[in-house]
């Protein structure tokens, strides 16, 4: 299918999935609208939404607060996590030094990690800075390791026989040619760190999207719920194709791999 | 042995790779030796797997023998570098650099000025016909366009030994003939130290002042057949060449010699 095929069709199910939303939410419809909102309902809150405060903020503050704190655990997990990725890769002792702790933090969810941030740094920005990057952390690391494994030793050897140095080999082949790996980790890293964010404010927060959507759910306030619920979709959908984005723009070379040769 | 009078360019000495604990590990080659003078264009022949890549590769520096030397110029080889610059069967191109930037790669490791690496680059392009693909990808590039990068980053280090492995093992018949009559003008052109690895006999004959056959593994060499020199038939194109009645006596000499070994597998 060409792309314009794809986006055609893509439009058609997104406005059949909201007409089927519509008829099952209408008035005297099969769903109540305590139970689930129409469409129409969730346009008004949201356009309502857009100029007045809610819980304390309007809603751009509250995407402004998800974001800001998703991007830092981020940016803070990447400035660790791919430095330590490619040197755990690069010398197999520091790999073996680290390896068994990162072993033992791996399969702890993120959010487990709540209770004892609660009781260092207590419920403020900081400590869902901290949960958010404990989860962009592992896939940081791992991604950055594995690119560094996925180099094909023939260009270290290619690249010894033109005359360069270790250190020239590291940053100018190994790590270059990781660079499409070391994308898709980043972009693995900033789903895990949204979806851990919104989990985050639904348990300790004062701002953002899940804060809103945990608030309205206890105020019976459906309508609000499921804004905050799209909203939360939505941005993660766009914070995944910003990252397509990148990976395009910053590994040019990767978009004509299928007809070499 | 030939010229024995003169030091040859690139010397293997006595040369055993063991992979693996010496005895109990995989024997790839016993005790090869073989020697290539200035200007001259080895081809080594064998079965797959006797071992003929990695007598290149320990040729290179990139591994170590378990035993004997490398000698350029007499002197102990020492670590890979440009002197000695390797053609490789899967081109290993840099991915992320155009051709341009791969072919500048090793002038830059060397130190070389820009406008020195620009002059080389451009002449080199033209030398290998690349000049409309300066700024592509290896992966907007085919096979044979991507080997000729290759080539290219290669000479423009101005090498004293070339060595090749397989360099046309993994493109399609069309375009090996048209590189193999490339690299031999290359070669008659600007008389490069040559020790070219293949399975083809045909590429042996065509290509190489001598050749050199191995046994299966563990590889030894067999037999060392010197090929008329800078003949009138080696200047045309292969097809043409290999209709001359020395390069029939001497593809059958050879074949019969490898047919031998991967028989007796």
């Amino acid at each position: 299918m060409t792309s314009n095929k794809v986006a055609f069709v893509g439009a058609g199910a997104t406005l059949l999935w909201v007409a089927i939303w519509a008829w099952l939410t209408r008035e005297g419809g099969p769903v109540s609208e305590l139970f689930f909102p129409s469409p129409g309902d969730v346009l008004d809150r949201l356009i309502m939404f857009w100029s007045r405060p809610y819980i304390g903020s309007t809603l751009m503050g509250h995407i402004l607060s998800s974001l800001s704190i998703v991007l830092a655990g981020w940016v803070l997990g990447g400035i660790v996590g791919v430095p330590l990725g490619i040197a755990m890769a690069w010398w197999t002792r520091l790999k073996w030094i680290v390896f068994p702790i990162f072993q033992l933090i791996r399969p702890v969810p993120p959010l487990a990690w709540i209770p004892l941030t609660l009781l260092w740094i207590g419920i403020g920005d900081a400590a869902r800075i901290f949960v958010v990057f404990i989860a962009a952390l592992v896939p940081w690391v791992m991604n950055s390791m594995h690119a560094v494994y996925s180099v094909d030793k023939l260009l270290i050897d290619a690249g010894r026989t033109l005359g360069a140095n270790d250190r020239k080999i590291l940053t100018r082949i190994v790590i270059r040619s990781a660079i499409p790996t070391l994308l898709a980790g980043a972009r693995i890293a900033l789903g895990n760190a949204w979806t851990t964010l919104v989990a985050a404010e639904l348990l300790a927060a004062t701002a953002g999207l899940g804060y809103v959507a945990l608030n309205a759910s206890r105020m019976l306030d459906t309508d609000v719920l499921v804004v905050a619920m799209l909203l939360i979709g939505l941005l993660g959908v766009m914070l995944s194709a910003l990252m397509g984005l990148a990976a395009r723009m910053f590994a040019p070379w990767v978009k004509n791999d299928r007809n070499g040769g | 042995m030939q010229n024995q009078q003169s030091t040859p360019k690139l010397e293997l000495r006595n040369i055993t790779k063991w992979f693996g604990p010496k005895d109990t590990g995989v024997c790839a080659v016993d005790n090869c030796s073989l020697a290539v003078q200035k200007g001259e264009f080895i081809c080594v022949v064998g079965p797959s797997g006797c071992g003929k890549s990695t007598l290149m590769t320990v040729g290179a520096g990139l591994e170590q023998p378990t035993e004997g030397e490398i000698l350029v110029d007499g002197k102990p080889a020492g670590p890979p570098g440009p002197q000695r610059s390797v053609v490789f069967q899967k081109f290993a191109l840099f991915p992320s650099e155009t051709v341009a930037q791969n072919i500048k790669f090793g002038l830059q490791m060397c130190g070389v000025d820009a406008k020195e690496q620009e002059r080389r680059l451009v002449e080199q392009l033209k030398i290998m016909k690349l000049e409309q693909f300066r700024d592509a990808y290896p992966s907007e590039l085919s096979g044979g366009m991507q080997q000729r990068v290759a080539i290219a980053r290669s000479l423009v280090m101005q090498p004293e030994i070339l060595l090749m492995d397989e360099p046309f093992g993994a493109l399609d018949a069309q375009t090996r003939t048209i590189l193999q009559e490339e690299v031999q003008r290359l070669h008659r052109e600007h008389h490069y130290t040559v020790l070219f690895i293949t399975h083809s006999v045909e590429e042996a004959v065509y290509l190489g002042d001598r050749v050199i056959v191995m046994s299966r593994r563990p590889g030894r060499i067999k037999k060392e057949i010197s090929l008329p020199r800078d003949v009138v038939w080696k200047r045309g194109d292969i097809e043409v060449a290999a209709e001359h009645p020395d390069f029939i006596a001497a593809r059958r000499e050879i074949w019969a010699l490898v047919r031998e070994e991967i028989i007796a597998q």
